[in-house]
């Protein structure tokens, strides 16, 4: 049996054979304002649940904005980042001159400069890989990248960091907003993923995933977050 | 000739001196390193302490953060910025929609061919920084990137002006690397060592049009304050008690120097260190060997992180042991640096085959171990060829 790490989504996993394969990548995707984000507070608030580690790299809201949204859902990350078990990578503040002080797990980056933003992500890697193989991954989300930079150059930087990630030992997910870049694009970005799932608001749409390709399922936010119905 | 120092450690040494004026030197690095450092370096040290003049043409970070980092290594960046000493060509600004600072700005990169040429003729004799080469290629193509390359290094030769080439070479097609290589006279090539995550850093001169160069692989670390340093690798000689440590690190060290005593143990044993120093096919390492006895894991630590690959020594004959290595090699977070897992004592009848002790140690599949018999010296180029082609797959 392929090992799997929950996603946390209250259904989701049942359907999916108990959750992401191991030491995968998957894409998020979908139009704006249709849960991928709060996908992601789920997933990270299923790392505390099961114990695990987990890089957060964030592009648009900075961590304390990730504590006081995830508090409306009762999950609280402020023991699991002390403890630091959480990895943040705040690529949000980092073009305006942060003033917060970056530590072993606590980076920050800006989003024109692909460069720093690797060699900070290994930096990290290299501090979490001292504690474990295995660690969750998110990266919320490559729109924000893609328009900061060349998108072309872009799809060579997730390239570079799903290597990296996966060579660590990580299973993660990676957001994007439909139809931000051009087709050929999200094709390339497609490819750089092993799975691949789309949320239209009201389907789920597993697109992608060894075992179970093409499996969907009505979901609804609540206050608990996604749950399948 | 006139060299210009980099006053990046080293490097002036292998350069035979630093770069001549006129000419393009590459930084070419893998994804992963802060290769603008080295840029940054050689012109805050140069308008220090040459009094130069320079700019830097940047499209990844603006000059807001550039006079960030500079302060960080401890750079001054004001004073010259204020006499007009340096300035900014700013390619950034301007798609990040904030206000543009320096004395060129580009919002449009096809306008970067001339300006980065105006740019160039206002600094005769001195140094340009142009960070990032990739964020060119994938915004006007390889092709007018190159030919925007050839147009500024031919006016920089002319101007007797030292252009510094930044590239971080994520999947570029290698015919393309190829050609761009071509376009300068020197290039460093920055890479990683790695054992799943990359955990230390090289740069080596692979090209240079006006010395002999020997390939040396430098390995250094970014510090704050300071900038590149370099530091002497080091390889760990370890194992449970009695493998043979000792006797391995004077196999492989030339002038190898034990620090011991005649210890209440049975056997002679190593109560300090074996030190040695290992000059092998264009690579040079200090060597410590750590003791195998419990009371002395502390020394662990300290000497793994220093570490870039390390040694464990096992004696194939002592499967009860071996549950000792595997404690020792989590220890040293060996692990995460490469390791070749010495099978030694195989000249004695009993010893396990190298697939044997794999499975007795549950060890991944990718470790290698090699069979050794440092009392027959079978086996010990073996051991140090596997490991330096860890150390250098890149």
């Amino acid at each position: 049996m392929i090992q799997s790490t929950r996603s946390g989504i209250a259904g989701l996993d049942e359907l999916i054979g108990g959750g992401f394969p191991n030491n995968t990548i998957t894409l998020v995707y979908g139009p704006p304002k249709t849960g991928k984000s709060i996908f992601c507070y789920q997933f990270l608030h299923q790392a505390i649940t099961d114990d695990e580690y987990c890089l957060y790299i964030m592009t648009d809201y900075n961590l304390p904005q990730l504590e006081e949204t995830m508090m409306y859902f009762k999950w609280f990350i402020h023991d699991y980042f002390t403890k630091k078990q959480l990895y943040v990578m705040d690529i949000a503040s980092g073009s305006i001159g942060s003033v917060q002080k970056e530590t072993a797990s606590f980076k920050i980056s800006s989003p024109q400069n692909p460069t720093e933003i690797i060699s900070e992500i290994i930096e990290e890697l290299q501090s979490i890989f001292q504690k474990t193989h295995t660690f969750r991954s998110i990266l919320d989300s490559a729109t924000t990248l893609f328009a900061y930079n060349s998108p072309i150059l872009m799809i060579r930087v997730l390239k570079s960091y799903t290597m990296r990630i996966k060579l660590a030992g990580s299973t993660g997910i990676i957001t994007y907003t439909e139809g931000v870049v051009d087709s050929q694009i999200e094709t390339m970005l497609k490819a750089t993923v092993d799975n691949i799932v789309h949320m239209d608001g009201k389907k789920i749409t597993v697109e992608a995933m060894m075992g179970c390709d093409h499996i969907s399922a009505n979901y609804k936010i609540t206050d608990e977050g996604i749950i399948i119905i | 000739m006139d060299m210009k120092k980099t006053y990046i450690p080293r490097l002036d040494d292998i350069l035979k001196g630093g770069t001549p004026p006129g000419t393009s030197v590459l930084f070419n690095a893998i994804p992963g390193m802060l290769c603008d450092i080295f840029g940054y370096q050689i012109i805050a040290q140069r308008i220090r302490n040459n009094k130069e003049i320079g700019f830097i043409y940047t499209n990844t970070r603006t000059p807001a953060e550039i006079s960030r980092v500079f302060d960080k290594y401890g750079w001054d960046i004001m004073t010259p910025l204020q006499s007009g000493q340096l300035f900014f060509v700013d390619s950034i600004s301007p798609m990040m929609g904030v206000p543009p600072i320096g004395k060129y700005c580009i919002d449009d990169f096809n306008k970067s061919k001339d300006t980065v040429l105006c740019a160039i003729n206002d600094i005769a004799g001195g140094t340009a920084v142009i960070e990032n080469v990739a964020t060119l290629i994938d915004s006007i193509g390889a092709n007018n990137t190159m030919e925007l390359i050839k147009t500024w290094n031919e006016a920089a030769n002319k101007h007797d002006v030292n252009m510094i080439y930044i590239f971080t070479r994520w999947d570029y097609e290698d015919r393309m690397i190829e050609q761009l290589i071509d376009l300068f006279n020197c290039e460093i090539e920055l890479f990683g060592i790695e054992e799943r995550v990359m955990y230390r850093q090289v740069y080596v001169v692979v090209k240079s049009s006006w010395s002999t160069i020997s390939r040396t692989k430098t390995f250094f670390e970014l510090v704050m304050p300071g900038g590149v340093k370099v530091f002497i690798p080091k390889l760990l000689v370890t194992g449970p008690y009695n493998a043979g440590k000792t006797a391995f690190v004077h196999a492989i060290s030339q002038d190898a120097v034990s620090v011991e005593r005649q210890a209440y143990e049975l056997f002679p044993t190593t109560v300090g260190l074996d030190i040695g120093h290992v000059d092998y096919k264009g690579f040079s390492a200090d060597i410590f060997g750590t003791p195998g006895q419990e009371r002395f894991d502390l020394l662990l630590e300290p000497l793994a992180r220093e570490a870039i690959g390390a040694f464990i020594v096992i004696d194939s004959t002592q499967p009860n042991t071996f549950a000792r290595a595997k404690e020792m090699i989590n220890m040293c977070r060996a692990e995460v640096i490469p390791k070749i897992i010495v099978a030694n004592k195989q000249d004695l009848s009993g010893a396990m085959r190298p697939e044997e002790i794999k499975k007795r140690m549950a060890l991944w599949e990718d470790v290698h171990i090699v069979p050794v018999s440092v009392k027959k010296n079978k086996g010990i180029n073996q051991t140090l060829n596997a490991l330096f082609d860890l150390i250098y797959r890149v």
